[in-house]
């Protein structure tokens, strides 16, 4: 496939306008770490944004900061700390900003620290026929127009390139413990739920229960004294959240309501399930395997798409399909942004 | 034109005649909202459930008619008021609280529920629906939803959108369909994240499936007062700065304080030139952390006295001050027009200052009362209406107002939306292009341009595809709309 590696947001805006009049399928691409989301498509340029890489504006008392899209999550990440803040994104450190708000990368920590979407106050996006829009506003609270700041969120870029973006940060926690439990299942996470008062994830596995706890470090002791009340749990080391099943070839991210957890999971011998949430990472095995996990996530409403490997979104029809597809319309005209790869046909 | 007498006997077959409003009474009740913009409805409708909810959309669509949904009617942009001959839809007989599943941290509500009124019914199982509007205890959660609104206690957990999972939404065509989902994540585009904030143009939630988020285990509230109101404001930063987010950090200014505490008697200090109330919450050790911070903050700025709530009654009165603001200001004169935007938060005291200088400038009185954690300002001009030209006056103010808060930094609309009171704004914040795609955001729900024409987007912004059905449709807005 051909390359466009543009170094300004105007350069993107005239490659896609080419590319929408020549036909071209074009591909944007981050840092390569979320490729395996959404159907496979086929495409004939990748659009790398990795050069748009400014930190454009930040004022840490405004909690705000605007970042070109391709900002790798490392580089986001130094610069926030060292005034004591984070985007509250769980992305790996080579994703990109844009990367991860077109995956739709929800963090790990939702419980405490909220949605993905709701951090992402304005964008600049550039269409598939290279029209430069912007919507939302640089200020935490705003409801002036149109969102279109939603609409490219979790959109696989199928409707726009994300160009620059303007991100809700929040202070660090002072203090941050992770800690496993000796038992796991379940029952357990929910107990540890229950019991353990605004705890930023519970992560149940067959054999244990991760628990992150954030906050002031008196809470943050609080909430452990109460851990223990439930369960025996030790601390670990190292960053927050890991890898999940590194060793697994083929990973699903199903979404389920929190209580069709177990009927989800039942007699799964491998699975991480966020509680209170309704996430579970889960190995499959293979095409029949996917099939049957995939068919019990439906049948509970909900959806199993693949996150790492082959199997793409699965077969779930998409509500107000007209509305998707002037939508798409609307944005990509030329239908030359991953042709194929997001939910809509 | 279309046939309002054919329509209103469809509407009387469909959700029998008590649930038509056709009498001339009946119509200038609901040809207005909280703002001061008045319009005029062709027919009133009063659905019971969502199947009524889309029959009033098939038959509006069959007769042409352009559709205004409506919730309680406190909007202050005037998003609900119908123009031309428009179909009015009111939601406020549908007002069930559907189900509630603590477990899976979600509750299913009809749109015409009040926001109080389902907080309430959730606090025995240890949740609660987080945005809290200063209209909730007459606001529907169909209305906050559609204007996406906030509230005090949204500084730390996020407006309406943050706490709406899904909705169903009846299409023009009156086609029900969900967008969201209840579990954490759905397939497609994040349609509902439009709805939520649309004004009444893409169509009408007909149920709104909201996050419950638990009810923290401590709370403390602070009500500090300060000499002057640039230290206020600056304290306002000095807390973000620290690392501290409280639940809730609202600033009232002296006039809105005298006001406030001649009718609710909650015991702020008269003397003061601006107080701030702070609330922090989450487990209590964080708490007292909290309030360490955030009086160091205030001792930074010379901060008066620092009171702290003893118990719950307390802690009730001095909420009790800022909920009834709007309230209060009535004894200052019989009108008020109340404003909404937002600025970057340490642009707070220049633009309190700039908002003084514009109420000098034409002679009115203005007092602030808003919620200062997010920057998001209210500023209030009182006024006496039979008085001429002070009209006139007030509408002039509200457009330095406006341009103050963009030159800041800021947006048009913090939580109120823009309606039609601000659309013609809409060109200094977004240019043609951005206009244009939002146009055609709302095209893909509403090709035909019916649901609550003329709101939000200026009526030059076209989406390309659908541009020449508009065109063909809008003439000026008709005489007599504004005010």
């Amino acid at each position: 496939v051909d390359l466009i590696h543009p170094h300004s947001v105007e350069a993107a805006a005239s490659a896609l306008v080419e590319a929408s009049r020549l036909g071209t399928r074009v591909l944007v691409v981050g840092g390569r770490t979320q490729m395996d989301r959404g159907n496979p498509t086929e495409v004939d340029a990748e659009l790398w944004t990795t050069l748009l890489d400014r930190v454009v504006r930040y004022e840490p008392d405004e909690m705000i900061v605007v970042v070109e899209a391709g900002l790798r999550l490392r580089d986001l990440r130094a610069t926030l700390a060292e005034h004591g803040q984070e985007w509250p994104c769980d992305a790996e450190e080579d994703a990109t900003v844009g990367g991860a708000i077109a995956t739709g990368a929800d963090p790990v920590r939702q419980l405490r620290v909220g949605l993905l979407r709701d951090t992402v106050l304005e964008v600049e996006a550039v269409t598939g026929d290279g029209r430069r829009t912007r919507s939302g506003a640089r200020t935490v609270k705003n409801v002036t127009g149109y969102d279109l700041h939603r609409l490219v969120t979790g959109s696989l870029g199928t409707l726009a390139c994300i160009a620059q973006v303007a991100l809700r940060v929040r202070p660090l926690p002072r203090a941050a413990r992770t800690l496993v439990t000796r038992d796991g299942g379940l029952d357990l996470g929910r107990r540890v739920l229950e019991t353990v008062p605004l705890p930023a994830a519970v992560l149940a596995e067959p054999d244990g229960v991760t628990v992150r706890l954030e906050g002031w470090p008196d809470e943050v002791r609080e909430q452990e004294d109460a851990l223990r009340r439930v369960a025996a749990a030790d601390p670990v080391d190292g960053a927050f959240p890991g890898r999940v099943f590194p060793d697994a070839t083929t990973l699903v991210e199903a979404a389920v309501v929190p209580s069709a957890l177990p009927a989800l999971l039942e007699e799964r011998g491998a699975f991480s399930a966020s509680i209170g949430v309704g996430l579970a990472w889960i190995p499959v095995s293979g095409p029949e395997d996917l099939a049957e996990v995939r068919g019990r996530a439906e049948r509970l409403g909900g959806i199993a798409p693949v996150v790492r490997g082959d199997g793409g979104l699965g077969d779930v029809p998409v509500p107000a399909l007209g509305v998707h597809l002037r939508m798409k319309a609307a944005f990509d005209p030329a239908g030359i942004l991953a042709p194929g790869r997001g939910w809509i046909p | 034109m279309p046939d309002l007498a054919a329509a209103r006997v469809d509407l009387e077959g469909a959700l029998g005649p008590d649930g038509v409003l056709a009498d001339p009474l009946g119509l200038a009740l609901y040809a207005r909202d909280a703002s001061m913009v008045e319009g005029s409805a062709g027919l009133v409708a009063f659905p019971t459930d969502a199947d009524q909810v889309s029959a009033c959309l098939r038959i509006a669509a069959g007769h042409g008619l352009d559709v205004v949904p409506r919730g309680s009617g406190t909007g202050l942009a005037g998003a609900a008021v119908p123009v031309g001959d428009a179909l009015v839809v009111v939601t406020t007989k549908m007002r069930r609280i559907l189900e509630v599943r603590p477990e899976d941290r979600l509750a299913w509500v009809e749109p015409g529920l009040f926001n109080l009124d389902l907080s309430t019914e959730l606090r025995p199982s240890g949740f609660t629906y987080a945005p809290d509007p200063s209209s909730q205890q007459v606001s529907s959660i169909g209305g906050n939803v559609n204007t996406n609104a906030g509230g005090p206690h949204c500084l730390a957990l996020g407006v309406t959108s943050a706490h709406v999972r899904a909705v169903d939404l009846a299409l023009p065509d009156g086609t029900i369909e969900r967008l969201g989902a209840e579990g954490p994540a759905a397939p497609g585009y994040d349609l509902r994240g439009v709805v939520v904030g649309s004004e009444g143009t893409v169509g009408i939630v007909t149920a709104v499936c909201v996050r419950l988020t638990p009810i923290p285990p401590d709370v403390r509230t602070l009500l500090l007062d300060f000499a002057t109101v640039a230290d206020c404001a600056e304290t306002v930063s000095s807390v973000i700065r620290r690392g501290v987010v409280p639940a809730a950090l609202e600033m009232m200014d002296q006039g809105i304080v005298r006001a406030v505490e001649r009718f609710a008697h909650a015991g702020y200090p008269t003397d003061a030139a601006a107080v701030l109330l702070v609330e922090v919450d989450g487990l209590s050790a964080g708490v007292e952390d909290q309030v360490a911070e955030i009086e160091a903050a205030a001792h930074e700025h010379g901060v008066g006295t620092i009171r702290t709530a003893r118990d719950e009654t307390e802690r009730q009165l001095l909420w009790k001050g800022r909920k009834s603001a709007f309230g209060a200001i009535a004894q200052i004169a019989p009108n008020y027009h109340l404003h909404d935007c937002v600025v970057p938060r340490t642009k707070l005291a220049e633009t309190l200052a700039g908002i003084y200088a514009i109420a000098k400038r034409h002679d009115l009185i203005v007092t602030n009362v808003f919620h200062a954690g997010d920057g998001n300002l209210h500023p209030l001009f009182s006024f006496d209406r039979r008085v001429p030209g002070t009209l006139e006056r007030v509408l002039a103010a509200a457009d330095d107002v406006v341009r103050l808060s963009l030159d800041a930094g800021g947006a048009l609309s913090g939580e109120h939306g823009i309606g039609l009171e601000k659309r013609d704004f809409m060109a200094l914040a977004f240019s043609e292009v951005d206009l244009e795609a939002q146009a055609c955001v709302r095209a893909a729900f509403d090709p035909d341009g019916r649901m609550n024409p003329r709101k939000v987007l200026p009526d030059g912004a076209r989406c390309g595809e659908f541009a020449a059905a508009a065109m063909a449709r809008d003439g000026d807005l008709p005489e007599g709309t504004w005010i």
